[in-house]
């Protein structure tokens, strides 16, 4: 029994009355101590499949299908109540802009005491207490002085480490973190991945890691899904995935990543545009850009097939 | 800070200087006669206008006019108001703590209601609590004073008689005036609480509950409306998402996060409404005959009390310009961003 799974969950937007999915069937298994890497273009649905999760989903969204099994929990179901108990205790989640995700007139002391306290029984001394502990284990130096400060004194690194030390304030069971590095410099992200990961190791929670950078996600990930225009296209342990990708999708983020590193003047994607939600409606959503696709493609949606751990969405492969 | 602090308060004089000196001219286009005239009480006594005229030098430059003034307000006398009939800093003392008080009390009232109102409106968007708090809001924004008061004047002094409009009662003004009430604030609400003298504590506070609600509405729809905005744009921020995931209650995210942000102008706007009502009572004053320092102002310009006039305005300009300054004071002790620049 994995620690989270996930089975086709569809998430839409109501716009002007007509629903938008904007995640579409997504089916995925999360086993206890592992890290899943979500990897996608800007708007491909990470986030708003994530909220949905916790049901955070912003007001227009809804979940239309689908499951969620946590615990014998099924998320999806749950009242505010008690989503209540699973948000922050048992599932965390950082997001992808620390200094704002943080309150600027509280102290950083005062917003990781008050996640305590919402769950555990503490007083406030004890809380305190707690709470330069858990900055001194992210890594913020000078703790004692630093809790009493607020957001504003820390740089984004540091507010990213505030997060993360909130996060883990109760040992979540699941840590989701979206984007948590696409707003720092590249020096402090290497060492906000190399925190969370020894973090996960040193706990053996499970991490759900949201990127749109596929070589980001090789690093840190056991599992790689890559979602475009709210569909799994493909999903693999991660090292298969980087040797063996089959989704011209995915191989198409790896040779864009490799040229990166030998060209990095030239700065190629993938031509033309991910698609726009509501736009997807027949076929593949990935056709437009697709070197190898034909008139089925367009006309019709490739299922998802299985082979071993490795799972595909092209008609490529079904053929096969 | 204590560099913005200095260089508001340098800039207090001027303030003072320019308001003062432009009323003074504008009392030069009275004759000399005229202005004289006022200090002679007895018409018989007509003759001894080119003596008081003389005396006080009225036909001087305006200028030299204007710089004896001045020496006189350095001195702490302002002159003598025939209007209220007691010297203008005597007069200014009594009836400035009441409007002080008046309004004082009003800004809690709105304070308290328009973010109550406003956060209660902005939680429930577009819901018919919302709707009910923009009718009642935009009802109050529209409603002139005069017209509330004079309505509150007549349902509740005329109809029900539950409260009392004109100066305080004649066994308050006694008491008050009296050896055995001693004056620790000026503040005729609190006086009377340390004097343990309940009876001039209601009557006070019973000649101030109608104007403080008449001069409560426009400020209030205002309250409301700043306070759900704020309330509304702070709800959207990324730090109430996170509060949300970390498994707050909707009270905390609501009052402890969104709020705290939510507040901020709030508190702005209502020191700057603070310091309007204190110059701005005049209208309230008058219907109610409340015995502040509007009234006073308004019975100095009815009667072309020149030095009444004076004094009125000299102190408005004074309460304008540390009114704001406490207002910027305000503002930095409720944001950390600010304080600790
Ligand atoms: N408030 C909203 N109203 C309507 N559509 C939205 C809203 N927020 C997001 N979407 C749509 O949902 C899709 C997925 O968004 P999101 O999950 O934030 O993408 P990602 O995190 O992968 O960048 C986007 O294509 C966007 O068009
Ligand atoms: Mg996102």
């Amino acid at each position: 029994m994995p620690l989270l799974q996930v089975e086709n969950l569809q998430v839409t937007f109501t716009v002007d009355k007509k629903p938008v999915p904007v995640v579409r069937d997504l089916s995925y298994t999360l086993p206890a101590g592992k890290v899943l890497a979500v990897v996608g273009e800007s708007g491909s649905g990470k986030t708003i499949h994530a909220l949905s999760l916790l049901g955070l989903l912003p007001p227009g969204a809804s979940v239309r299908r689908g499951d969620a099994v946590f615990q014998r929990k099924h998320l999806l179901a749950l009242n505010e109540n008690q989503l209540r108990t699973v948000r922050g205790q048992q599932i965390a989640m950082i997001f992808q802009d620390p200094a704002a995700s943080l309150n600027p007139v509280l102290t950083v002391g005062e917003q990781l005491v008050e996640t305590l306290r919402a769950h555990r029984s503490l007083s406030k001394k004890e809380a305190w207490k707690e709470a330069i502990t858990l900055l001194e284990k992210v890594g913020i130096a000078q703790a004692e002085k630093r809790v009493h400060e607020y957001p504003f004194q820390f740089s984004g690194g540091m507010c990213q480490r505030v997060m993360i030390a909130m996060a883990l304030a109760l040992s979540p069971d699941i840590l989701i973190a979206d984007e948590p590095t696409t707003a720092l410099d590249v020096t402090i992200q290497a060492q906000i991945i190399r925190l969370i990961k020894e973090l996960q190791q040193h706990s053996q929670m499970s991490v759900i890691f949201i990127t749109h950078n596929l070589a980001l996600a090789s690093q840190v990930a056991d599992t790689v899904l890559v979602l475009y225009g709210g569909l799994c296209m493909e999903s693999a342990p991660a090292d298969e995935l980087f040797l063996r990708p089959l989704h011209p999708y995915t191989q198409g983020l790896l040779e864009s990543l490799a040229s990166v590193q030998t060209r990095p003047e030239r700065l190629p994607a993938i031509a033309g545009q991910p698609p726009v939600a509501g736009e997807i409606l027949l076929g593949c959503p990935f056709a437009p850009r697709c070197a190898y696709a034909t008139d089925k493609c367009r006309q019709e949606l490739p299922p998802l097939t299985k082979n071993g751990a490795h799972e595909v969405r092209c008609w490529r492969e079904v053929v096969k | 800070m204590v560099r913005y602090i200095a260089r508001r308060l340098l800039l207090l004089p001027l303030v003072v200087l320019g308001v003062t000196f432009l009323l003074f001219f504008l009392t030069q286009r009275l004759s000399p006669e005229m202005r004289a005239s006022l200090y002679v009480k007895d018409p018989r006594q007509m003759g001894a206008l080119e003596e008081v005229i003389r005396q006080y030098g009225l036909r001087d430059n305006v200028f030299k006019q204007y710089g004896r003034w001045l020496g006189q307000v350095i001195h702490g006398d302002l002159g003598y108001s025939p209007s209220a009939n007691m010297p203008v800093s005597r007069a200014l003392k009594e009836y400035l703590p009441a409007t002080v008080q008046l309004a004082f009390v009003t800004m809690l009232l709105v304070v308290f209601f328009g973010v109550w109102f406003g956060a209660f409106s902005a939680v429930h968007k577009d819901k018919w609590q919302d709707s009910l708090a923009r009718i009642i809001s935009v009802g109050g924004f529209s409603l002139p004073i005069f017209v509330l008061g004079l309505l509150l004047l007549m349902i509740f002094y005329g109809k029900l008689g539950w409260f009392a409009p004109g100066g305080y009662s004649f066994q308050t003004d006694l008491i008050i005036h009296g050896s055995t009430f001693k004056t620790y604030t000026g503040f005729l609400l609190i006086d009377s609480l340390l004097n343990g003298n309940w009876r001039v504590f209601w009557d006070v506070l019973s000649h101030l509950v109608l104007p403080a609600v008449t001069l409560c509405i426009g400020s209030f729809a205002l309250m409301v409306r700043v306070m759900r905005s704020s309330m509304l744009e702070e709800l959207n921020k990324d730090y109430v998402r996170t509060a949300r995931a970390k498994g707050l209650t909707p009270r905390q995210i609501i009052y402890k996060h969104a709020g705290k942000n939510a507040i901020i102008p709030v508190i702005t706007l209502a020191s700057i409404q603070f310091i309007r009502l204190l110059g701005g009572t005049v209208i309230v004053e008058t219907i109610f005959d409340y015995p502040g320092i509007g009234r006073f102002g308004v019975l100095a310009a009815q009667q072309l009390d020149i030095a009444g006039i004076l004094g009125f305005s000299l102190m408005v300009a004074v309460l304008f310009v540390l009114g704001n300054l406490l207002s910027d004071i305000l503002y930095t002790a409720v944001d950390p961003r600010i304080r600790l620049e």
